[in-house]
């Protein structure tokens, strides 16, 4: 193994792996279906989980590409909301517009703290990307002007021309439209030049730069991309939402979207899409049983650093391929 | 506000803050000892601190044992706890993946669970304060008030930080401690047992983060949150350098006095923001920290 753990788990090539490929063939099938037989609370469902899909791949940007530690997450994914539905209700644009504003917003504040970044690295990043967030939580709830503080935002309905967007029926298609959208984009840039300065700057910042990269516009601009990524998740979230509190935007979800990627397997795309569907499904069957659910949470998280720590679908191609070869 | 108001609210401002600093600095010495020698900050340190509380009010509140039981029965708990989670879970992660990262999730698993676990019992649904064994008779030191309880707090904490220090400074055990920091390799070399060095460095930091909680909890009101308090040791630690002891106490001191001068001449609702604020000008500023060396860069 290299000096890295997150070597193996990509390679610029092999993004998705064989499993991952029929999962997510399968996902896709049925997404598209879903409305045809289901119930409004299930759409609700999907269409939070696709939401937390672009957040996911927003985070894999930084950690999984980038190598850089961001717990500033929710923080990006909050400036989006409160980004887009503020623009969407000073503006009389079709929502998009709203979506993009918010991305942009997101998008210049993780340039920011991409900068302030360079400074530090491993667990003072962490611990500033933390501090960030948990003051971002603070703003979101005192600006009472702009955010309307504790007593959160109404989120007026997204419009598309003369198309207003009143329910999550209504939504799913556009939702699921944006997801793949932002799945393509995540795609694009992981296969670009830019993806792989990413990743040699993660594999080695020497090596990086005797290549010639630009290591700390590199770091800089991956923190960028991925706060944009999270706020576009944001602007998402807007159309279907009506509603935003600030107690939704604290470190719990931060951890979610963590928890979601390291499950699906740090380093790749595939796996921070399948973290995400999974680990969703797992915390929505959990919410039946609320006073086991941090516990469990927690269990998830240490059981995986213990015996998966590549993630859900290495582990399950692992335990496949033994079998395969009789061991 | 007049000269004199001021002067007043600056006593107490530091009286007070090195009450509640005396307590952050031992977390913050809890935090960082584990980070001089595992490379890992230890989120989990907050809930560590809290569920110490909960047992100590468990038994002797539900229980009704006498204190002298109760005292060591919540350390020797503590102790075991980290030590059995260093030994059983991180050596496992530390085995099936190389990288730092994944030991630090691990953590902040341990800090669900624990808070999961407290949260079940039911204990932390109404808020309760650890009985206080000192009487709160307050006391006037200058123009500032404190009470007795809080002069036993402050007495204790500095007694056992000094105790730590003279452990880490001039026993074999501590030596064998600050060998594992400065190169694990070499001090595995040199006869020092790795794991089990891993192991008591994990439980004493579970040890001095209990007594942090059986010193604060008669001041404030239990509830499953209250780990939340770490982030001020957090910041405690990061002012000092993070892996500087004496650095993580005088930061503590540090964030006990700014916060309460917060409190008294800013606004209480700008308190729960001074530790993020502190944590992130030191670290764009200074990211060594007040008492850090030299940053250094893994080149490879």
């Amino acid at each position: 193994m290299s000096s890295s753990p997150l070597a193996s788990a990509t390679s610029g090539k092999r993004v998705l792996s064989g499993p991952a490929i029929a999962g997510l063939a399968l996902a896709a099938l049925l997404a598209v279906a879903l409305p045809a037989f289901t119930t409004g609370y299930v759409i609700y469902i999907a269409n939070l989980l696709l939401v937390f899909v672009v957040l996911c791949l927003g985070l894999h940007v930084v950690i999984g590409e980038n190598g850089q530690f961001s717990m500033a997450h929710a923080a990006f994914y909050g400036i989006g909301i409160y980004a887009s539905a503020l623009a969407n209700r000073a503006v009389d644009l079709p929502y998009p517009f709203a979506m993009l504003f918010g991305a942009l917003v997101a998008g210049i504040v993780g340039l920011f703290i991409g900068a302030l970044a360079l400074r530090m690295r491993d667990i003072y990043l962490a611990l500033a990307t933390f501090a960030f967030g948990e003051a971002m939580q603070w703003v979101f709830a005192n600006w009472d002007s702009v955010t309307n503080g504790p007593n959160g935002l109404r989120i007026s309905p997204a419009r598309f021309g003369p198309l207003e967007i009143l329910s999550d029926k209504q939504a799913y298609p556009f939702v699921l439209f944006f997801c793949l959208l932002m799945i393509g984009v995540t795609v694009a840039i992981s296969r670009s030049r830019l993806g792989r300065s990413f990743r040699a700057v993660r594999e080695s910042e020497v090596a990086a730069m005797a290549m010639g990269i630009d290591v700390r516009r590199t770091r800089v601009v991956a923190f960028g991309l991925s706060a944009a990524i999270a706020g576009f998740a944001g602007g998402m979230f807007g159309l279907f939402q009506t509603f935003i509190h600030p107690d939704s935007l604290g470190f719990q979800t931060t951890i979610l979207v963590l928890t979601m990627v390291v499950v699906g397997g740090l380093g790749s795309i595939a796996g921070a899409i399948g973290g995400a569907i999974v680990f969703g499904l797992i915390s929505e069957v959990l919410r039946q049983a609320p006073q086991y659910q941090e516990i469990i949470y927690g269990g998830i998280l240490i059981l995986f650093m213990m015996y998966a720590p590549r993630g859900l679908f290495v582990f399950i191609g692992d335990r496949i391929r033994e079998v395969r070869h009789g061991r | 506000m007049d000269l004199q108001l001021a002067l007043i609210f600056l006593q107490q401002g530091i009286a007070s803050g090195l009450v509640s600093g005396s307590v952050y600095a031992l977390l913050a010495l809890a935090i960082v000892i584990i980070f001089k020698t595992s490379d890992v900050p230890n989120f989990a340190q907050g809930e560590v601190f809290m569920a110490a509380g909960y047992v100590a009010l468990y038994l002797f509140v539900f229980q009704q044992m006498p204190i002298w039981v109760v005292l060591p029965a919540t350390l020797l708990a503590a102790f075991l706890a980290m030590a059995l989670f260093r030994r059983v879970v991180l050596d496992q992660v530390a085995k099936s993946a190389k990288d730092l990262v994944y030991l630090v999730i691990a953590t902040l698993g341990l800090s669900y669970v624990l808070k999961g676990l407290v949260r079940r019992t039911g204990f932390g649904d109404t808020p309760r304060s650890f009985p206080a064994l000192v009487p709160t008779d307050s006391v006037m030191i200058g123009q500032a008030s404190v009470t007795l309880l809080d002069l036993a707090i402050f007495g204790t904490a500095v007694a056992v930080m000094a105790a730590f220090f003279w452990m880490f400074n001039y026993t074999k055990t501590g030596r064998a401690m600050r060998a594992v920091g400065m190169n694990p390799k070499a001090a595995q070399l040199v006869g020092v047992d790795l794991r089990r060095c891993h192991m008591l460095i994990w439980g004493l930091s579970g040890v001095i983060s209990a007594i942090a909680a059986l010193l604060i909890s008669p001041k404030i009101l239990m509830t499953a949150d209250m780990g939340s308090i770490v982030m001020l040791a957090f910041a405690a630690a990061i002012v000092g350098g993070f892996s500087s002891l004496p650095g993580a106490v005088v930061g503590g001191f540090i964030i006990g006095i700014v916060e309460n001068m917060v409190g008294l001449f800013i606004s209480s609702r700008a308190i729960v923001l001074a530790p993020f604020l502190a944590i992130l000008i030191v670290l764009v500023l200074r990211p060594q920290g007040l008492f850090g060396g030299k940053l250094t860069i893994k080149k490879v």
